[in-house]
């Protein structure tokens, strides 16, 4: 799932600063999972700001509504009645979420709360770990299921390069070296044939927004 | 079996404002279920526990937002816990699912959410 750490709060006053309206819209997806932006957090944070209000002596109003995804205009509707009342939107969803949000109501200004991260597993409780770049070019069937990608601090894809250092990185002791792990991984799954194929390099430059459309469904869209 | 209420805790107003606002539909929607099953195989939920018949959309539906209407927004909050253990663990809003009749089963699970979120009653992940 999508992985978010809500923004430092001096950052949220400042982008809140010329309001006086404002909603707080949580969404229930994945930065409630994550516990970065969901109805509790939503709760948690304006309670917050109204206490820095108070502190600095500043009048604002702040409400709070969390929606079941805002990556789905769908459940976006329900913001119909009441968003045209407040100044501007502040949203804790993902960058998805709040880009969906600025498109569904283009005359609102709509802010982000949280900085998207990445797609990770979830460690343990408030603990989450960056596991996919959604890099378009899944190569994880010859790394063992590793992904070089995201792992490699070099995001290489045809072995290690020279500061591989007895299973760490040249960056840090403290990080493991992808290269080192996949070459494991396979040794002991006996397909070290699989690390010897040459990869071609990703096409990184002139990348455009990705919109995909399932085999099934590719008549109804490109016809 | 009848159970004896308790309300404290929670707003009915607020639930029966909520639930107005879309009534026509919700209701007719509600009428609308023949109990075909069709709905049943399309939600991978279902097919994923043994075709439990708990899983099954019409269920998940009539017995959460059809519960709330039927008791026009009089519930406590054991209700409002059992209608969140239908619409949240049940049910992930993949919006998959299909009905013959033209129902929209997902907005009937949102809105069933939606009334749970405005009781303070919603899933807690830092809980778990």
């Amino acid at each position: 799932m999508v992985k978010a750490k809500r923004k430092p709060i001096e950052e949220i006053k400042e982008a809140i600063a010329g309001y006086k309206n404002i909603l707080n819209v949580g969404c229930g997806g994945c930065v409630s999972v994550c516990l970065a932006g969901g109805q509790r957090e939503v709760n948690e944070l304006n309670a917050v700001l109204k206490l820095h209000m108070s502190k600095d002596n500043v009048q604002k109003s702040i409400d709070g509504y969390t929606v079941e995804r805002q990556c789905n205009v769908k459940f976006l509707d329900e913001l119909d009645p009441m968003a045209t009342k407040y100044d501007c939107i502040i949203s804790m969803a993902c960058g998805a979420g709040v880009q969906n949000m600025a498109e569904r109501f283009p005359g609102i200004p709509v802010f982000p709360l949280v900085n998207t991260v990445s797609i990770g597993i979830d460690r343990n409780l408030g603990m989450y770990e960056e596991k996919c770049r959604a890099c378009g070019h899944c190569v994880l069937g010859y790394t063992g299921g590793i992904c070089p990608v995201t792992r490699c601090s070099k995001g290489l894809f045809n072995g290690p390069c020279g500061g591989t250092n007895n299973g760490n990185c040249e960056i840090s002791n403290e990080v493991p070296c992808a290269w080192y792990d996949i070459y494991n991984r396979l040794k002991a799954q006996n397909r070290l044939d699989d690390i010897l194929k040459v990869q071609p390099p990703m096409e990184w430059q002139n990348q455009t927004p990705r919109t995909i459309i399932q085999e099934p469904y590719e008549n109804r869209y490109r016809a | 079996m009848f159970r004896k209420k308790n309300t404290a805790g929670v707003d009915s107003d607020a639930i029966r404002e909520i639930l107005d606002e879309k009534k026509t539909k919700m209701k007719l929607s509600l009428k609308a279920c023949a109990h075909c099953t069709l709905c049943a195989e399309s939600c991978f939920l279902f097919m994923g526990r043994d075709k439990d018949p708990k899983y099954m959309p019409s269920y998940k539906f009539i017995n959460s937002i059809g519960v709330l209407y039927k008791n026009k927004g009089n519930v406590d909050k054991l209700d409002l816990g059992e209608i969140r253990d239908i619409v949240w663990e049940r049910c992930v809003l993949c919006t998959r699912c299909y009905c013959p009749m033209g129902i929209d089963i997902p907005e009937m699970i949102a809105l069933a959410r939606r009334v749970c979120r405005s009781q303070g009653v919603y899933p807690r992940y830092d809980q778990e």
